[in-house]
């Protein structure tokens, strides 16, 4: 038996299309990036390409990308995590704490670095779950809690030398391409294949999309949300272990400055505040040309400040027109 | 003043909601407004509050001792009235308690009753002024309540006639009240009654729309009934009117008996789902209930009576206070829709897709396969392909049109998204489907074919407990039909897919009349006509809902 087929059978006028505005964002950023790419390489005059510039560029992209990427994890079961940019600070300063005070070797203090970031996550998303307090106000607290932890390691003393091994690995090149932009790549393509193939990256994002339609379909949203915290706390120690390997030397002051620069990614990269929706490489390109904003800074020497104002209205700029396009979307 | 709708008509996608309605409403009377669910009724209260347009027909507003020369009853007369939003009935004089509350819970008794139009003196509201004119509304209901008082701290009756005076301070000299006691226990009832019977000797006109006949008997004078859309008695004096005579009305017997419930089931057959004698913390009573395999168990009821919330319970989301949950002859307890899937093969099809059953930004493949993406992974990962080979499956079979597995759900039709969220649990392979509400919305083409498939799952030998407030569907498709009423299972009856007959049984459970049907069947709402007003019996209608 065959049920008759509906004659109105395209997308209506008001049929949301998300997904395809979506691999629009994508294109739209990565012609994006090339223009400024060559605009910016062009007015300084080739410098921009110089191998040493280059290098740095993308040294530099590594952090951006997988702060990016752990708030997107959170942002696709529709919540935030204020605690990154901190706790990736903590992962960063306590390895260096273990290998500098405690005489750790270098991978055990790696692995250190990824554990604390994971169990972090994990109690972050436990305590919404448990509370069911909204996972902003949680992260608030426990962001301005480690935030204090991070000083009671090691005062505001800065660590160097902790590792030479690890930093020169991570001032390392392969094929011209810095080890530490290699390592984000590949703990994007990790997030990527996670969201498209794995069964619990689907339930993130069913979760997040409509939590009641998840739950009437048999998902747990609550091990969706503590999964969702726990990856992000996890990839917030990458970050960290990022931090450690590339610049010789943290004190407890890191993270402090890259709260922004986690909503920035995402959220020019198309992810939905609203969760259910998530962009890999949107969030990558989108860290992309905020480093590029960095880089026309150093090379024309603007005032910093501007810095801070530009990516602000570029953020501001992203949600105004995703809102747009949700709205005219219908959904 | 009086209002007049003549003819109104009404036109939803698919569906003729109203059908050529006529209501005179005449001060100084409580009008009772009556008709089974999908009758109309919210539709005409729409359009009497500005809410919706009228496709069709004329409302007209007649003032006060206005009579037309030549026609009494006022036909001709009067001004017509054009609604171009809420805020024009309110001005017309047309005020209305809706059953969702309407307050501001944080703001006083007296904050609400003067909200729609705030005193004010040199821009800042005028304290005074709000309280004399929300102490002028009570003191006209002869109600007394502490203007200050916050109205998250009244009870829900005292919510109610707050609202009823909020009305009265636009001065609105109609009042809609929509299932005003649905919330009220009956000593607040009479409260509110005296208070509706003091409005009407002020003048003024009261449409009562209640399921409760007792209520209707009661308080009011005069009785609209609505069915298929169409007024089918015009404001009939109920002092003349018998209780079967009304049920009758209601029911009508115009509806093509449909065969597609001639399944045999064999009752020595284990239940696949038993409740025996379930009490919630949502208020269910002593519910018990059997379905076997193969079998269509209809669970009928007005909105409210709890049937979804019973469907909810025994998935794990409401708490099961007493009794027992069997699934194949065992005890269980389910604590959630996963555990109902994995370990005891129940499915659940939503009755509210978009909210409940799809998500809009995933594609058309996964929404079908996020019931079974455990079986399909292998280390944890889904390859997309295997998600397009389940689709594939449904895609002829429930006639889903779309342009690729990769399309996003949000971007198909309303129907296409139901057939979605129904795949998803074909593709479950469960033994027992819980179908609440299959087709509230759809066009009547699809409407049809979904009563077959249902029909045809049931001969594949599932178990399925549909859940309908739709009456026609229920007699077309279920082998027995439950009745429930606030909370409890009021009758179980053998469907014999005569409508006529069925219907008639159902609705007096419903409403919670014994008297069975038969009697009244001879034809006494005809003879029996009162000679006030206009009675129209049902012409046979053929086609109606699913021929």
């Amino acid at each position: 038996m065959t049920l008759p087929s509906l004659v109105e059978t395209a997308a209506g006028p008001s049929g949301p299309r998300v997904r395809a505005s979506l691999r629009g964002t994508e294109v739209v950023l990565a012609g994006l990036a090339l223009a400024a790419f060559v605009v910016l390489a062009v007015t300084t005059g080739g410098n921009l390409v110089e191998p040493a510039t280059l290098r740095a560029v993308f040294q530099f992209l590594a952090v951006p990308m997988v702060i990016g990427l752990s708030q997107m994890v959170v942002l696709a079961v529709g919540q935030m995590n204020l605690s990154v940019g901190v706790l990736t600070g903590l992962t960063a300063v306590a390895a260096a704490a273990l290998m500098a005070d405690r005489g750790w070797p270098a991978w055990l203090a790696v692995l250190a670095a990824l554990v604390l970031g994971l169990v972090v996550g994990l109690a972050n998303g436990l305590l919404v779950v448990l509370t069911r307090i909204n996972g902003f106000i949680i992260t608030l607290a426990t962001m301005t809690i480690i935030s204090g932890v991070r000083y009671g390691i090691n005062g505001t003393g800065t660590y160097q030398g902790y590792s030479d091994g690890l930093v020169s690995l991570g001032r390392a090149s392969v094929l011209g391409i810095p080890t530490v932009f290699l390592a984000a790549v590949v703990v994007a393509v990790l997030v990527w294949l996670f969201f498209a193939r794995a069964v619990r990256g689907r339930q993130l994002l069913a979760s997040g999309g409509n939590p009641l339609a998840a739950r009437l379909s048999g998902i747990s949203n609550d091990t969706s949300l503590v999964i969702a915290h726990a990856l992000s706390g996890l990839l917030a120690g990458v970050a960290g272990v990022l931090v450690l390997a590339l610049s010789g030397s943290v004190n407890a002051s890191i993270g402090d400055d890259l709260l922004l620069p986690s909503f920035a990614a995402p959220i020019i990269g198309g992810v939905a505040l609203a969760g259910g929706v998530v962009s890999v490489l949107g969030t990558c390109l989108a860290a992309f040309i905020v480093r590029l904003v960095d880089v026309a800074q150093a090379q024309y020497n603007i005032n910093p400040r501007w810095v801070d104002l530009v990516v602000g209205a570029v953020v501001l700029g992203a949600v105004l027109l995703s809102q747009k396009r949700i709205g005219r979307g219908g959904t | 003043m009086r209002l007049i709708a003549t003819d109104l008509v009404k036109v939803f996608p698919g569906v003729r909601a109203l059908d050529g309605v006529t209501i005179d409403l005449r001060p100084g009377t409580v009008h009772a407004l009556l008709g089974e669910n999908g009758a109309g009724k919210s539709t005409l209260i729409k359009i009497l509050t500005g809410v919706h347009k009228p496709d069709g027909g004329t409302l007209r507003l007649v003032p006060d001792g206005w009579q037309a020369p030549g026609d009494a009853a006022g036909g001709a007369g009067g001004r017509e009235l054009h609604f171009g939003g809420p805020a024009d009935a309110q001005l017309a004089g047309i005020g209305v308690v809706h059953q969702e509350r309407n307050l501001v819970p944080a703001f006083s008794v007296a904050e609400n009753i003067a909200l729609q139009r705030m005193p004010r003196s040199r821009g800042l509201v005028d304290r005074a002024a709000v309280r004399r004119l929300a102490q002028g509304c009570l003191a006209e209901l002869e109600v007394e309540l502490d203007l200050d008082r916050p109205v998250a701290e009244l009870s829900v009756a005292q919510m109610q006639l707050v609202e009823v005076a909020k009305a009265l301070a636009t001065d609105s000299r109609l009042l809609l009240l929509d299932e005003p006691t649905s919330a009220l226990t009956s000593e607040e009832s009479d409260h509110l009654y005296a208070v509706v019977r003091r409005l009407r000797d002020q003048g003024r006109i009261v449409v009562l729309v209640s399921h409760k006949l007792e209520e209707v008997f009661a308080v009011a004078d005069t009785v609209t009934v609505l069915r298929d859309g169409r007024s089918v008695a015009r404001g009939l004096a109920l002092g003349n009117l018998t209780r079967s005579q009304v049920v009758d009305l209601m029911v009508g017997r115009a509806h093509a008996d449909i065969e597609l419930g001639a399944r045999s089931v064999d009752p020595r057959a284990t239940p696949a789902l038993e409740l025996e004698a379930v009490s919630t913390a949502g208020g269910h009573r002593d519910v018990s209930l059997v379905v076997r395999p193969g079998e269509i168990l209809g669970l009928y009821g007005l909105v409210g009576a709890g049937r979804s919330e019973l469907a909810r319970a025994v998935l794990g989301l409401d708490t099961i206070t007493s009794g027992r949950l069997l699934v194949g002859g065992r005890p269980v307890t389910i604590g959630s829709v996963g555990q109902a899937l994995r370990e005891h093969r129940i499915g659940y099809v939503t009755e509210n897709r978009k909210e409940e059953g799809i998500f809009l930004e995933q594609t058309v493949s996964r929404n079908v396969t996020v019931t079974v993406w455990d079986r399909l992974a292998r280390w944890g990962v889904v390859r997309d392909r295997s998600e397009d080979t389940v689709l594939a499956r449904y895609v002829d079979r429930l006639g889903i049109r779309l342009s690729g597995p990769r399309q996003l759900a949000g971007q198909l039709s309303g129907g296409n998204q139901q057939k979605l969220s129904l795949a998803k649990w074909l593709a479950a392979d469960c033994a027992v489907l819980i179908i609440d509400e299959p087709t509230v919305g759809i066009d009547v083409r699809t409407k049809a074919a979904f009563h077959e498939l249902i029909a045809e799952l049931a001969e594949g030998g599932l178990a399925i407990l549909l859940i309908s407030s739709d009456l026609p569907e229920v007699v077309t498709l279920a082998d027995r039909i439950a009745v429930m009423r606030d909370h409890q299972l009021v009758g179980e009856v053998d469907n014999d897919h005569h409508y006529t007959t069925m219907s008639g049984r159902v609705i007096r459970l419903v409403h919670g009349e014994s008297q069975e049907s038969g009697a009244a069947e001879a034809g006494a709402s005809e003879t029996g006509a009162p000679e006030t007003g206009t009675l129209e019996t049902g012409a046979p209608r053929p086609g109606v809902p699913a021929a």
